[in-house]
């Protein structure tokens, strides 16, 4: 039997739940998880001055999160081959669910959202055919897995949600399997692909020439209409292969490339991207640099910081995150320190909205 | 006397680093980089005063090893001027899995390209064709020794010159790049936003410096126990494989004694038994790889540079309170 005061005290918790914006978790620009200097790791809010806005624990190192549109909600992945994420209600600074992956999958670290936050996608790998997935969930019903789809190839790892609800997936192609850790089972054959689809399956499929199979493409930025794509060189080093791509919906792949001696001091490595203000930019924090190109694949600069690696759009310019605690400005001026708190800020700086 | 030896060891290992600029850096710069850009600006002068007067290789040679040497006492620094412009690999390409350098100056000569002629020019010329490797296989090219008169002669002397512009460079601006490290963490400091990145920096570069003598020096020439590669070695045609190894660790040993204020006897015993193992070797090239027993040797140096490189991470990189970058050991 419902009490009087019980029916009204659903009411009211019923009303107050949808509600909550990120306005509510303090209108952070960009969330980055760290490792704080007594060995804890944390979710940290953002500023986009830099500026602390919310701080919440994390259980153990993960890889990126993803912001929901509106609603303060942080989904954290397990570092791969995890085989869990939380949804972190970033208002109450409390766990709202715990995704598990299915029975035989695991997570690969990136997720996105869709219609207008009403699904998370999910990269996946079926670990007994190594085939990469994508995984749907509702959030309407506490994260609900609603069903999944091939990714269009193997290791799928960042998804990005497009206009129009078109989802870019990196499928970097390496073969791995939980019982070997992280270890790359087929760098002989590895065949990378840039998947677009929707809910339906993967509508579109770019592959690099031959020679660059081992280009491993892992990260995406877009400004809605260029998508830029990161890789990692799985070959012997030193090498100077290129480490960004540009691609629009139907067309040929741009190879973005920085003189020789750059070229090489990336250390085979990106990252991260972002593209903004009509520029491209991906880090390597093994190079210590970040490198900038036009969106027509024109090098433009060599920005120089220690262990940098996160990197996401801030107005016309950019902003990145290290390893040694420093969240830096990247603009036409080059690079401008905004703050140094005392943590290893983790691969991953993304921008909310 | 041992009593307080103890207790002053425990504060150094309690307290974190404090002051305006961490421990040893002061001691890196002063002692260690600032003497050894110069002498490398002298001695790279001197090779391309040399080469102007006589371009011959017998002539050309002596200071050649001279600049090289001086070289590889900075060659780890590769950070802030060693960068500027990809310096460090216009002075030194390599590893050259492409053969890139031969054919760049298998270009030059066949087009006796006038660029030799211009030194801004030349400055622009691939980081392939310049430097001491595009140098070594002009001075100790297969098919014998070249005219005076020749284009060779001209590509020698534009080489040499091209070398001791960028080792001025590289001099000058580590005057200005000095005071960078040493005022770590004050306000204006854009490069250097706390004291502990100065320490951070030049602790990364000597941990680089030992991963590339045992990947690279070593493990090239080494490759694989049924696919050992001899004509891998770095610097073979000169017959300086072993010389480079010996040079780097000697500079990289300084470096650590540079950068430790306290007793690190660990450090100081793996540099010593690395150095004297590779010593021992006495095969120039490392043409011993592919003889079993041969090879056994050159992978018991290789241990020796990774014990060290252990070593400096356990005793100058706690003492520092630093360790190898969060996210470029170990990302995805």
């Amino acid at each position: 039997m419902t009490t009087r005061r019980g029916f009204l005290a659903s009411l009211l918790a019923s009303a107050a739940v949808p509600r909550l914006s990120w306005a509510d978790a303090g209108d952070p620009a960009y969330l980055a998880a760290a490792k704080e200097p007594d060995g804890q790791y944390a979710l940290f809010g953002l500023s986009a001055a830099g500026q602390d806005v919310f701080r919440i624990a994390l259980p153990g190192r993960g890889h990126a999160a993803t912001a929901h549109p509106s609603a303060p909600e942080a989904v954290a992945f397990a570092r791969r081959p995890g085989t869990f994420a939380l949804v972190i209600d970033c208002a109450s600074g409390t766990l709202a669910h715990r995704l598990e992956a299915p029975e035989g999958h695991h997570f690969y670290g990136h997720g996105a959202f869709l219609d207008g936050g009403a699904v998370l996608c999910t990269t996946e790998n079926h670990i007994d055919s190594g085939e990469g997935r994508i995984g749907f969930w509702s959030r309407s019903e506490g994260y609900r897995r609603i069903g999944s789809i091939p990714s269009g190839g193997i290791g799928p790892h960042e998804i990005l949600a497009l206009p129009g609800d078109v989802l870019a997936v990196a499928n970097g192609g390496i073969l791995t399997h939980p019982d070997h850790g992280r270890e790359k089972l087929n760098l002989d054959t590895m065949r990378p692909n840039l998947a677009y689809a929707t809910m339906q399956g993967v509508t579109e499929r770019v592959e690099l020439q031959l020679d660059l199979h081992q280009c491993s493409i892992r990260h995406l930025a877009t400004d809605g209409d260029t998508l830029a794509f990161a890789m990692q060189w799985q070959g012997d080093l030193p090498d100077p292969a290129p480490l960004l791509g540009l691609h629009r919906r139907g067309g040929a792949p741009v190879l973005c490339q920085a003189d020789l001696a750059e070229q090489l001091a990336m250390e085979g490595y990106a990252g991260s991207v972002a593209l903004s203000g009509g520029q491209v930019g991906i880090t390597s924090p093994r190079g210590g640099r970040a490198h900038l190109f036009g969106l027509d694949g024109a090098f433009k600069e060599t920005l120089h910081r220690t262990d940098v690696c996160g990197l996401a759009a801030r107005g016309h310019g950019m902003i990145a995150t290290d390893g040694l605690g420093g969240v830096m400005r990247l603009g036409a001026d080059g690079m401008t320190p905004l703050t140094l708190a005392p943590r290893a800020w983790d691969n991953h700086l993304v921008r909310i909205g | 006397m041992i009593r307080s030896l103890a207790i002053a060891l425990c504060l150094t290992a309690a307290i974190p680093v404090a002051g305006p600029v961490a421990a040893g850096v002061p001691e890196a710069v002063q002692d260690h980089i600032l003497p050894r850009v110069e002498t490398f600006a002298i001695q790279a002068r001197a090779l391309a005063v040399n080469a102007a007067a006589d371009c011959t290789a017998q002539a050309v040679r002596p200071s050649f090893d001279n600049a090289w040497d001086a070289w590889l006492g900075i060659s780890h620094l590769g950070f802030g001027p060693l960068e500027t412009d990809g310096r460090a690999l216009a002075i030194a390409f390599w590893p050259d899995k492409r053969g890139m350098v031969a054919s760049t100056v298998a270009g030059l000569l066949r087009d006796a390209d006038p660029v030799v002629d211009d030194p801004a020019g030349f400055a622009e010329v691939s980081v392939a064709g310049r430097g001491f490797f595009a140098l070594e296989r002009l001075l100790y090219a297969e098919d014998g020794s070249y005219d005076r008169d020749s284009y060779d002669c001209r590509l020698v002397q534009a080489i040499a010159q091209d070398l001791s512009r960028m080792a001025g460079e590289i001099n000058a601006d580590w005057a200005d790049y000095a005071q960078r490290l040493l005022t770590a963490g004050e306000a204006g400091n854009t490069a250097y936003l706390s004291d502990k990145e100065a320490a951070q920096r030049l602790y990364t570069a000597l941990m680089a410096g030992l991963e590339f003598d045992a990947d690279q020096r070593l493990g090239r020439p080494l490759g694989s126990f049924d696919r050992p590669r001899p004509e891998r070695a770095e610097a073979r045609r000169a017959g300086r494989s072993l010389r480079n190894l010996e040079q780097s660790l000697a500079a990289l040993n300084d470096l650590a004694d540079a950068l430790s204020d306290a007793p690190t006897p660990v450090t100081d015993a793996a540099f010593a038994q690395a150095r004297a193992q590779a010593q021992d070797l006495q095969d120039p090239v490392f043409a011993m790889v592919d003889d079993p027993s041969g090879r056994l040797k050159v992978e018991i140096v290789q241990q020796s540079v990774r014990a060290a490189q252990t070593a400096v991470s356990a005793e100058i990189g706690t003492q520092l309170g630093v360790g190898s970058g969060f996210n470029s050991a170990d990302g995805d």
